[in-house]
């Protein structure tokens, strides 16, 4: 079952449309790795999920329900969410800020306990915000998301500004909270990041969902370079083979299969040894920036 | 209600009660300074000295003066918390708009200043008991002062809120302020349709004493004109309420 469904899921301010015609499907207890560069429309998408921001076209259904101003409240009552920036207020304690969270959302004393204690924050609750470290303000938001006990958790760039150790604390908290059954969707720039945790991904470009599926179904789709193996690359390149020189051979980019084929033929016609031919092994990275058209990824 | 207890909830550590009881101080010890001086003394117990309008026209001055700027401290000490914490989000994600949020602040801190005006007249009322003044009382004048002062300050207030709410640069709201206390103070000697076309003005408006050709007068304070000025600000404080809860995030 999806958790969250899309159609046709458009934002447009004016004539620039930010978010262009999305069909998100997020499969239920999985974390969703919802991935793209900088002003690719992530954060605007997770508003007009959470009902922040009014699409200008398309449906929005979280838990098979319509997203809409009617069942906006019932539907929030099981989302956690963090968008942006971690909230708290920096003059109170990180107790006194689940206090207000608590009385805002009508929670019992163990769900605040309990949202606290996942997060590892029982220690710090008695400082103030303003004396945390961002990872402990981070963690104090995912708290405060996670006090309503949700199904569903949207969280926008949770690790941003974290350092290496807060990222790994803050990737294997989610991914036991999806083994507990919360769907995360989490969103990122950070290939990297998202490739540790997500099991199913959605990658988004310029505004449109480029890619959704899971990471082998993303390197099936993705063509990696052609390496042919041969002592005599410059014979190969005088074919007018559109080649660049490799270590042992020649390199070839956007071949499928059925090119591959009609390119031994067409060497092994010529006289051209062909000592092998393989596919370079590309990182997720490697096909991330080429579905995105390289927009400068971290 | 809800929204109200998590607003004084928040008000911790803000240093509510402190500023207050600052400017209750400041206005108690600036409107009874003049309670001090032989002249005024000698004529406590004569009512053509007329030592209690004297005292109310003090505490006109000095309120106008002052509660300009203890607004605009109220106001943006209880908004810039949402813009310093994303409480806008945090709330909005709770199903508590940013509307609804500004209505809350309006209803927590309108019942701090009303707790505050009350203080604040009864100081001043015993100051000049305290001091001498054996001249009767008419607690009435005193009473309807007081309100007014408090409604004016609530109007105020809600347009402090809806600033500070707008511009996250809570000086752009605490220099408004400053002015406000200016134009507070010389509103009492502008002419009244100018005092009147200004929200601070409004505290002229309700002044209860004016200086006559050669003495005090009681007059009545331009009811009719605040009762138009605080319907205006409600109207405009719930449209922009209303904006708010519309404006994406």
């Amino acid at each position: 079952m999806d958790i969250i469904t899309t159609r046709g899921l458009t934002k447009a301010y004016g004539s620039r449309t930010v978010v262009d015609s999305l069909d998100l499907r997020v499969p239920q207890g999985c974390v969703y790795g919802f991935l793209g560069p900088n002003g690719s429309g992530k954060s605007t998408t997770m508003k007009m999920l959470l009902s922040l921001v009014r699409p200008t076209r398309g449906e929005i259904s979280v838990f098979g329900r319509p997203m809409n101003r009617e069942t906006r409240p019932g539907l929030l009552r099981e989302i956690g969410s963090l968008i942006e920036a971690p909230p708290g207020y920096a003059h109170l304690t990180g107790r006194e800020n689940m206090a207000i969270v608590q009385r805002m959302l009508g929670l019992g004393d163990r769900q605040i306990a309990d949202a606290v204690a996942v997060v590892r924050l029982q220690e710090h609750m008695d400082k103030l915000v303003r004396a945390y470290s961002l990872g402990m303000k981070q963690r104090l938001g995912i708290a405060m998301a996670l006090a309503r006990e949700p199904r569903l958790l949207v969280l926008d760039e949770p690790t941003n500004g974290l350092d290496p150790a807060g990222i790994e604390e803050i990737r294997e908290l989610l991914v036991s909270l999806a083994g507990e059954g919360i769907t995360v969707m989490v969103s990122s720039h950070l290939l990297d990041e998202i490739d540790k945790m997500a099991s199913v991904l959605g990658i988004l470009g310029r505004g449109r969902l480029i890619f959704q599926g899971t990471r082998t179904e993303l390197f099936h789709r993705s063509l990696p370079d052609l390496l042919v193996d041969t002592p005599e690359p410059e014979r190969a390149l005088a074919l007018g083979i559109p080649a660049v020189r490799a270590d042992r051979g020649i390199r070839l980019s956007g071949f499928d299969d059925r090119d591959t084929a009609r390119l031994v033929r067409q060497l092994v016609e010529h006289d051209v040894p062909v000592h092998g031919v393989r596919r370079v092994q590309q990182s997720l990275e490697e096909v991330f920036m080429d579905l995105t058209g390289r927009e400068g990824l971290l | 209600m809800r929204a109200a207890v998590l607003e004084v909830q928040k008000m911790r550590r803000l240093r509510v009660a402190p500023v207050c009881a600052v400017m209750v101080a400041a206005v108690t010890a600036l409107t009874c300074a003049g309670l001090m001086s032989d002249s005024a003394r000698a004529g406590f117990g004569d009512p053509a000295a007329q030592p209690w309008e004297t005292l109310l026209l003090s505490y006109v001055l000095v309120s106008a003066m002052t509660s300009p700027l203890l607004v605009a401290v109220l106001a943006s000490r209880q908004v810039d918390v949402e813009h310093q914490g994303r409480g806008w989000m945090l709330s909005q994600v709770a199903g508590l708009s940013p509307g609804r949020l500004c209505r809350a602040k309006a209803a927590v801190l309108g019942a701090v200043l009303a707790a505050l005006v009350a203080v604040q007249t009864s100081l001043v009322v015993a100051a000049g008991l305290a001091a001498g003044i054996t001249v009767p009382l008419q607690a009435g004048i005193w009473v309807r002062y007081a309100v007014c002062l408090f409604l004016v300050d609530l109007a105020l207030l809600c347009l402090h809120i809806w600033l500070a709410a707008r511009v996250d640069n809570q000086l752009v709201g605490m220099g408004i302020g400053l002015l406000g206390s200016f134009c507070g103070v010389f509103s009492l000697l502008m002419p009244p349709a100018l005092a009147r076309a200004l929200p601070w003005g409004y505290y002229a408006v309700v002044s209860p004493v004016a200086m006559g050709e050669d003495a005090l007068r009681v007059i009545t304070p331009g009811y009719g004109w605040l009762a138009v000025f605080l319907l205006v600000v409600a109207a405009l404080f719930g449209a922009a309420c209303h904006r708010f809860d519309r404006t994406e995030g």
